[in-house]
């Protein structure tokens, strides 16, 4: 059949330009696609079927072309020649097309995996993030508590009152707090950096050796009492309660203490029990001096009757009677101190002032030859009239005493100050001081007692201290005695002021 | 190990001092180009066929672009169908002769003077009528994954 040949060539040679110009329009799309997306294995797969479209496109349709243009042209004969190449170039074109095709679904197995490789890679890291942050926080918070709890730790290491120890496995000392320091009197430097060994606090080295012993026996030793020893040498009475701490994360074995200070508490018991002592004696005294005054009264009055009578010349034993009067005398200035020391003579109160009576004392044993060579200063405050309730007289008493043991001590020959002051309660504070000898840490406990004194046997009575002590005590105040840090003693009134006294009562 | 490479060794001294005329070289005749690229269409096709099943089996034809590049392949599938009919009839069974080739017109003549036949081989020639679809769908998927991605 002869047909038109006009729509097979429009459409061979129409559609081999539009296949050439699709086809490379195709692969630059799928180019442009694999560039979008470097991660995605398809589109890369895109880009080779494309490829392969693109050079099967151009091999067939240069081929028809070239086919139709030999036909028409009368060179058939050539196309002969040339038809095997270009349909051997198509055939494997297109079976490189079939090829890269059938890699499809491999193509696509290997893009889910990486996918899914890269979600799980994706969901792990958010979980490692997650993980993170929690961690970050957890650690935030955990710091945050460790903050806030060695700050409370450290503010009760810091601030307590008692005294905080912590030694290492030697008993070397590792750390303390502010009252440590205060309390054992060293410096931080020689207590902390130079490792002071914790034997050295104690006074009687024996008792550390027994508690270093209970601590190792029963790894904790409960409110025992001893004493430290500060380097100025004076004695602390403290309660000490230590244990060991094994420690945590292989640290060393390390021992821990607080101690009390009970210095004050130890002072106030034996006052309280000078007190009491002095009460009783007291009482004892004054019922003794009540029971011997009456017959001293008639054997003076006796005495004195019958040396009134009888001349010196005549009577034989005029003599005698002038030693027993001269002793019975001596015997009524003992009950009367005695009576003096217990209270319970006649008195008569009013308001005195401090300031003045030290100042007229001064004055008065200045005079006196035992002072001729001993300083005597006074330091007294200004700012307002210093006045107590009491008897002027037996206040003089007081500090006549004071002053003339303060002399003794000074063997004559020192310095003697007396202070007055007002402390922030508003008691007056009479300090007197000297510079001699001090008083014997032994006698410290004694010395208020009625008949003790340490001059020797015939110089002194052993009451001044024990009067004053009464008279102190009758007015509402207190006399206490102890050693300078100097060197010396110190003997300390305190009286109540009068407006005080006055609202008491 | 070494009783391998003994072995070995006299097969090649076998093969170097006795040998026998050779074979391996076989003569083509040439009806075996056709073969070849009929095989290559059929093979094309198949793997159209291959690619719309792995594309509907991975469930991508959900995408506009995806599907459009399942209708190129089927579209490739009826060109490749319509191209191995052309050279089955022309080349490979010379059922169908072609002569007289003008502008105006073509001669087609059937071994079988079959009216349908030569019609049949004319159609078949158009076959650029089913591959450009094919090409232009390809694009058009290409395209619309493209947007897709940028979207």
């Amino acid at each position: 059949m002869t047909v038109s040949y006009l729509p097979m060539l429009t459409v061979d040679v129409a559609g081999s330009v539009t296949m050439i110009i699709f086809a490379f329009m195709s692969l630059n799309r799928a180019t442009g696609l694999k560039e979008k997306h470097p991660e995605n294995i398809l589109f890369l797969y895109l880009v080779w079927i494309c490829a392969g479209f693109t050079i099967f496109s151009v091999s067939r349709s240069f081929g028809h072309l070239l086919k139709q243009l030999l036909i028409l042209s009368g060179n058939a004969e050539v196309w002969g020649y040339l038809g095997p190449y270009s349909g051997a170039i198509n055939t494997t074109s297109f079976m490189i097309v079939g090829l890269i095709t059938l890699f499809f679904k491999q193509s696509r197995q290997i893009n889910m995996e990486l996918l899914s490789s890269r979600k799980s890679l994706e969901e792990t890291r958010v979980k490692l993030m997650n993980l993170n942050q929690t961690l970050e926080q957890k650690v935030v918070e955990r710091t945050e508590m460790l903050t806030s709890s060695e700050h409370k730790c450290r503010r009760i290491f810091e601030q307590s009152l008692d005294t905080i120890l912590v030694t290492d496995d030697n008993w070397r000392i590792l750390e303390t707090n502010p009252a440590g320091v205060h309390m054992t009197g060293y410096t931080r430097n020689e207590l902390v950096i130079g490792g002071m060994h914790m034997e050295t606090l104690f006074a009687d080295k024996s008792e550390w050796t027994r508690i270093s012993r209970i601590i190792e026996t029963k790894e904790y030793v409960l409110n025992e009492e001893i004493e430290f020893i500060r380097p100025d040498g004076s004695i602390q009475h403290v309660i000490l309660t230590g244990g060991i701490d094994y420690g945590a994360f292989g640290c060393d074995r390390r021992f821990h203490f607080i101690i009390k200070n009970i210095n004050e508490k130890k002072e106030m018991e034996k006052q309280i029990a000078q007190a009491d002592k002095l009460a009783a004696v007291g009482e004892l005294s004054a019922g003794v001096a009540h029971e011997i005054n009456n017959p001293l009264g008639i054997i003076m009055g006796h005495t004195q009757l019958i040396l009134k009578q009888e001349s010196e010349d005549e009577f034989k034993y005029y003599q005698d009677l002038k030693t027993i009067e001269k002793h019975v005398k001596n015997c009524r200035t003992v009950v009367a101190d005695l009576l003096a020391f217990s209270r319970k003579g006649n008195t008569e109160y009013g308001v005195i002032d401090i300031n003045r009576i030290i100042g007229d004392v001064a004055g008065f044993i200045r005079n006196h030859s035992d002072f001729r060579d001993v300083e005597i200063a006074l330091e007294q405050t200004e700012e307002s009239a210093l006045e107590a309730m009491g008897n002027e007289q037996e206040l003089r008493q007081v500090f006549i005493n004071l002053m003339i043991n303060a002399c003794h001590a000074v063997e004559k020959r020192g310095n003697i100050s007396i202070t007055t002051e007002k402390d922030n309660t508003g008691r007056i504070i009479v300090n007197v001081l000297d510079n001699g000898c001090g008083i014997r840490r032994k006698d410290i406990a004694k010395i208020f007692d009625p008949f003790f004194t340490t001059k020797p046997v015939g110089q002194g009575t052993g009451l001044g201290l024990s009067v004053s002590y009464g008279i102190i005590k009758n007015f509402g105040g207190t006399i206490t005695a102890g050693n300078r840090k100097g060197g010396g003693a110190r003997f300390t009134v305190t009286l109540p002021a009068a407006e005080e006294t006055r609202e008491t009562q | 190990m070494n009783k391998l490479l003994k072995t070995v060794q006299a097969a090649a001294l076998f093969l170097v001092f006795l040998p026998v005329p050779s074979f391996a070289t076989q003569m083509h005749s040439g009806a075996e180009g056709i073969i070849v690229h009929q095989l290559g269409h059929l093979f094309f096709l198949f793997s159209m066929v291959v690619l719309i099943l792995t594309i509907t089996g991975k469930e991508l034809n959900r995408s506009k672009g995806w599907r459009l590049i399942q209708y190129a392949a089927f579209f490739f599938i009826l060109w490749n169908m319509a191209a191995f009919g052309a050279h089955l009839l022309d080349n490979q069974i010379n059922l169908v002769k072609v002569s007289d080739i003008t502008f105006s017109s073509i001669t087609i003549s059937s071994e079988t003077d079959s009216r349908l036949i030569e019609t049949a081989y004319y159609l078949l020639k158009l076959d650029h009528l089913l591959c450009v679809p094919a090409i232009f769908l390809l694009y058009r998927g290409l395209c619309s994954l493209q947007v897709k991605g940028e979207s």
